[in-house]
């Protein structure tokens, strides 16, 4: 019996919905092994019947609560799909100012026709049991969650930081070229994508479990970033973290 | 053991027959501003006048990852032990990183033969080069700073108008005799290499202040310094220090399967012993909690519980720690702040 998926997408800007759709062959060996009932993206036929749940984006509005639990009640597996599923993404830094505000520059004028509340990962909301990080997920990674998830394994994230991969990959630190980087708090599992083309890690992987974000903190001071360049920093990618406040 | 010498353009054409003949070759070349073992093309690639390339050339012997075994499920599994261990020349391997490769030979070589670490040492050839250290290097205090002549095949040292060629092997002695012009050593040929030597020691200027034969039991008295408080609050967990180690040699074995999940592969990886997971074990019960804990092991490891094994220090001061630890956390300073203590407390 192949598992039965759906795909659904809340708050976000459905690019990892499309690394879903770009994984081509790697694609098309997926869905000889799951028999996808429902994807409001690549397909028109729909059905509920479901047992793995992808689903991408934030909660961003109080209609969407409903929704998820709806979903989480379906599915027997249900898997935060992107940053915006997993940590609130960039969405959640719209937390650190007014709604209102925030409203206001989205849908400037139109802004009383929109309801919107602070952007939460899934997990605010319903029990996650596997994620796939980053903006947007890695293909190579999400191949490794969804083959994890027929095996009938909880798919393990890395616990350690992005330095690992870039220390192997044997990146020059971009600390040594006038840049700060997120790296070291941060998830790995990309395989250092950004520190590998010479640009610093933003952190959108989400924090590791254990990160030394004091310690993190007087490092990027050392290196001439002002206490707002720092918050900023912690609050784009893991904002609703309790050391982004 | 014997040393000759080469005229300063005969280096340039060795290194340009060996690229020319040999299967693979590979060296110091740069990368934004820093310096890296890669393939040489040519001998324009190669850049000798460096001090520590980012990776040791372990990451040759001990690839950070690598696969073990192919296999496919089912009854009997299909099992297929994979090898790779391609002909290589690395050139211009600096003492400490000699000694690097001593110690990684004891770590998979000694008590458990690692096939794969054995068959690829075999194929490798080393061309050792003298170097000049920066501020981080400490080579010196933990007597890694000369090449020992069972550690190479050949091994280069610019004395100003002449570059002498030590020949450590049979294997060096025949690649100097097929691709080199060299002489006859002269007794000032001698006399330069040593005042190149004795150049390089006095240009050490980072070092522990105590014998190294002493670390052990430096080390012994000083396990519940607050000195590990501290550094354990610095401390990133990050495993840089791990990673850049040419003397840490601990890995993580996993299988990754192929969509078919039928077939599949055993890769390992490396693994560091600053990794926030790294003393967890089945159950989940973590035995190194604390950062603080993990950089004392890691202290310990290089200082104390392998130098008693094997009679020398596991570090061998190259210092690319220091260099690559966000938080400044380094062996002199640490092992130097310990011995400190320790002396306050005795009087
Ligand atoms: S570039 Fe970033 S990720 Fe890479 S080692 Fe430096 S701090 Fe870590
Ligand atoms: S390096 Fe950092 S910002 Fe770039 S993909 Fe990886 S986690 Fe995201
Ligand atoms: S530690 Fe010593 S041997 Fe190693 S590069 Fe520095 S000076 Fe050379
Ligand atoms: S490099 Fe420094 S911060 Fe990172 S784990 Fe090692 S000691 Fe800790
Ligand atoms: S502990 Fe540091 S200085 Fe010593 S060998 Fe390892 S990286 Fe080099």
């Amino acid at each position: 019996m192949r598992p039965k998926v759906a795909v659904f997408d809340f708050g976000c800007c459905e690019g990892c919905q499309l690394q879903l759709v770009n994984l081509e062959e790697a694609l098309l060996d997926l869905v000889g092994l799951v028999d996808v009932r429902q994807w409001r993206e690549a397909m028109s036929e729909h059905a509920d019947d479901y047992e793995i749940a992808l689903v991408e984006g934030s909660i961003t509005r109080e209609s969407e609560i409903p929704r998820l639990e709806a979903i989480r009640r379906q599915a027997k597996v249900l898997v935060a799909l992107g940053a915006c599923a997993h940590t609130g993404g960039i969405n959640a830094m719209k937390n650190h100012m007014p709604m209102e505000q925030a409203l206001e520059i989205v849908y400037g004028d139109k802004a009383r026709w929109f309801d919107t509340i602070p952007a939460r990962p899934l997990s605010a909301y319903v029990p996650v049991d596997a994620a796939v990080p980053g903006c947007p997920v890695d293909r190579q990674e999400l191949v490794e969650v969804v083959k994890a998830l027929l095996m009938g394994v909880t798919p393990a994230l890395p616990t350690y930081p992005v330095c690992v991969e870039c220390k192997m990959a044997e990146n020059v630190c971009v600390f040594d070229l006038g840049l700060t980087c997120m790296g070291p708090v941060t998830r790995a599992g990309c395989r250092a994508r950004c520190p590998s083309n010479g640009n610093r890690c933003l952190g959108c992987r989400g924090l590791v479990p254990e990160p030394n974000a004091n310690a993190h903190k007087e490092i990027l001071a050392e290196h001439g970033r002002t206490v707002e360049d720092i918050l900023a920093e912690y609050r784009m990618f893991v904002s609703s973290a309790e050391v982004a406040q | 053991m014997t040393l000759r010498v080469m005229e300063k353009g005969d280096l340039a054409s060795f290194v340009e027959r060996l690229i020319a003949s040999e299967p693979g070759a590979v060296g110091p070349v740069r990368k934004d501003g820093k310096h890296v073992f890669a393939r040489l093309a040519s001998v324009e690639d190669l850049d000798l006048a460096y001090t520590t390339t980012l990776l040791p050339p372990k990451k040759y012997l001990f690839p950070p990852q690598e696969t073990l075994l192919r296999f496919r499920l089912g009854a009997p599994p299909v099992v297929e032990p994979v090898l790779e261990a391609p002909p290589l020349v690395v050139i211009g391997v600096h003492p400490c990183d000699l000694r690097g490769i001593w110690a990684t030979d004891r770590a998979f070589g000694d008590d458990h033969v690692d096939t794969n670490y054995r068959a690829r040492r075999e194929a490798i050839t080393l061309i050792g080069a003298d170097c000049l250290p920066d501020e981080h290097c400490f080579c010196t205090s933990v007597g890694s700073h000369l090449p020992e002549p069972a550690s190479f095949d050949l091994f280069v040292t610019d004395i100003g108008d002449a570059v002498t060629v030590e020949i450590g092997s049979e294997r060096g002695r025949a690649l100097l005799e097929r691709y080199a012009r060299s002489r006859e050593a002269t007794a000032a040929d001698l006399a330069g290499l040593q005042k190149r030597r004795h150049a390089k020691e006095a240009a050490v200027k980072a070092r522990l202040n105590v014998d190294v034969q002493m670390l052990p039991l430096l080390l012994e008295s000083v396990s519940t310094s607050p000195l590990w408080e501290q550094l354990g609050a610095k401390c990133l967990s990050c495993g840089n220090c791990n990673l850049v180690c040419p003397t840490c040699y601990c890995f993580d074995v996993g299988d990754l399967m192929q969509l078919n999940l039928e077939e599949g592969e055993r890769i390992r990886r490396w693994d560091g012993c600053t990794l926030v997971d790294f003393a967890t074990v089945a159950g989940g019960h973590n035995f190194r909690r604390e950062a603080k804990s993990r950089v004392r092991h890691r202290y310990y490891r290089k200082f104390q519980y392998l130098m008693t094994r094997y009679g020398r220090s596991f570090c061998t001061g190259c210092g690319r720690c220091s260099r690559s630890c966000l938080a400044h956390i380094n062996p002199p300073e640490t092992i130097n702040a310990l011995l400190a203590e320790a002396e306050r407390e005795e009087a």
